[in-house]
C-alpha cells in the first residue's frame, strides 16, 4: 500500500521530444530526480502520454498494439497510454523513450536517425553516420549553440517541409540538445578524410547508407512499409551529400556553400 | 505447355511480410523479421513489380522478353535464376504455398 500511494503522490514530468507531448508517471521519486535533470530542456504541456514507469500492476487490460524488451527493460503501448517497466537508470528510460517515439512519429510522417544535427543561417544540417563516423566530431567542430544533437536526429515532414528536431539524446558532445527544430538544408554522409570535398550522392546511395541508421524496433511489416516510403520521400525531396572533411571547422566552408 | 513441364502455372508472390519500395529505378526490400535488406535492378525489379500472386511466370517471361526484345528462352532462363535466388531467401514465396513460418 506504501508503494501504491507514493506512486499516487509523484507529481508526474510532463515532457514533448519532437512535438511529441509524453506525461511521465514515476514511482520512484529518485529516477524523477534524474529525469527532471535530463529533459529540463524539453518541458512538455500536461496533454501527453501517460507513461507509467515501474509500476507493480499494469493497466493494461488488453494486449498492447506494440511490445519491446530491451534487456531487463520493457514498454507496452496502446493509443492512450504505456508502460515501462525494469526501469533500474535514467539511460535505460532514455532507450525506452527512444523506442516509443519511433513508433509515435511514424504516422506522423517522423523517424529518428543517428546523425548529427546542426543549425546554420536557420536551416539544420544533418550530418548521418554509425558510431565513429565523426558525428560528435563535426558538432564539436561547430559554433556553441548551434547543435540539435550531436547522436540521434528526429525528423518530421511538417507543414509541406522536412524539419530537424532537437533531441535530449546527445553522444560524446554531452550536450543536452535544444528543443528547437528547423528545416532541414541537406543530410550529409559523413567520411573523414585530408581535405574537404563534397559529392552529391543518388538518393538510393544514400538509402543504403541510411538504413543501418535508422531507429526502428517494429517487425510489422505494414510499419516497415510506411518508414520505408517515407525514407524515400525524404531522401526524394532533401539534397543528399557525402561529405569528406577534415577535423576542423574548415569543413563548413565546404557545407554551406 | 507451362514452364515447369508438369502441367500446370507457376505462380508466384511477393512475401506479404516483407516492406519494399522502388528508388531511382531499383528495389530496396526490407525483411523485417530479421532486418535484413536487398536491393534488385532494373530488369529484376521488373519481374519483381509482376509477381502479384495472380499472373502465372510464362506470361510475365513473354511480356520481359517483348519489352526487351530478347529471346524468350534466354528470358525465361534468368527469370528462373532469379526465382531460384528470390525463394531461397524468401522474398518470393510460391502461390499455393504457405508463407515460411
Amino acid at each position: 500500500m506504501g508503494q501504491e500511494s507514493s506512486i499516487q503522490s509523484a507529481e508526474p514530468l510532463h515532457i514533448s521530444i519532437g512535438q511529441v507531448p509524453m506525461s511521465l508517471l514515476f514511482a520512484e521519486e529518485g529516477l524523477r530526480e534524474k529525469a527532471v535533470s535530463r529533459y529540463r530542456d524539453f518541458a512538455g504541456a500536461p496533454d501527453g502520454l501517460q507513461i507509467r514507469l515501474n509500476h507493480p500492476v499494469t493497466s493494461f487490460a488488453e494486449s498492447p498494439e506494440f511490445e519491446y524488451t530491451l534487456d531487463d527493460a520493457g514498454l507496452r503501448l496502446r493509443e492512450s497510454e504505456a508502460e515501462f517497466r525494469g526501469v533500474r537508470h535514467e539511460y535505460a528510460l532514455d532507450s525506452l523513450i527512444r523506442i516509443l517515439l519511433t513508433v509515435r512519429l511514424l504516422p506522423e510522417q517522423g523517424f529518428l536517425l543517428h546523425a548529427a544535427s546542426i543549425v546554420r543561417d536557420g536551416r539544420a544540417y544533418i550530418f548521418m553516420g554509425r558510431s565513429g563516423a565523426g558525428k560528435s566530431t563535426v558538432a564539436s567542430l561547430s559554433p556553441e549553440g548551434s547543435v540539435l544533437t550531436d547522436e540521434i536526429s528526429l525528423v518530421r515532414f511538417q507543414d509541406g517541409e522536412w524539419r530537424a528536431h532537437g533531441t535530449p539524446f546527445w553522444g560524446e558532445f554531452r550536450a543536452a540538445g535544444h528543443n528547437h527544430d528547423y528545416p532541414v538544408a541537406g543530410i550529409y554522409c559523413l567520411t573523414q578524410a585530408r581535405e574537404n570535398r563534397i559529392e552529391r550522392m543518388l538518393p538510393r546511395d544514400v538509402l543504403r547508407a541510411m538504413l543501418p541508421c535508422v531507429l526502428f524496433f517494429s517487425s510489422d511489416a505494414t510499419a516497415n512499409s510506411l518508414l520505408l516510403g517515407l525514407l524515400v520521400e525524404f531522401l526524394g525531396q532533401v539534397p543528399c551529400h557525402r561529405l569528406h572533411f577534415v577535423k576542423d571547422s574548415s569543413f563548413w566552408d565546404v557545407v554551406a556553400s | 505447355m507451362s514452364a515447369n513441364g508438369h502441367g500446370h502455372a507457376r505462380v508466384f508472390c511477393r512475401n506479404p511480410k516483407l516492406a519494399w519500395r522502388e528508388i531511382d529505378g531499383e528495389i530496396v526490400i526490407i525483411s523485417p523479421e530479421d532486418s535484413s535488406v536487398h536491393e534488385l535492378n532494373e530488369t529484376a525489379g521488373m519481374f519483381w513489380r509482376s509477381a502479384d500472386g495472380k499472373r502465372d511466370v510464362d506470361e510475365i517471361v513473354r511480356e520481359l522478353a517483348s519489352l526487351y526484345e530478347a529471346p524468350v528462352e534466354l528470358v525465361r532462363a534468368d527469370v528462373d535464376e532469379l526465382i531460384l535466388d528470390l525463394t531461397s531467401k524468401n522474398l518470393l514465396v510460391d502461390s499455393l504455398m504457405q508463407v515460411r513460418p
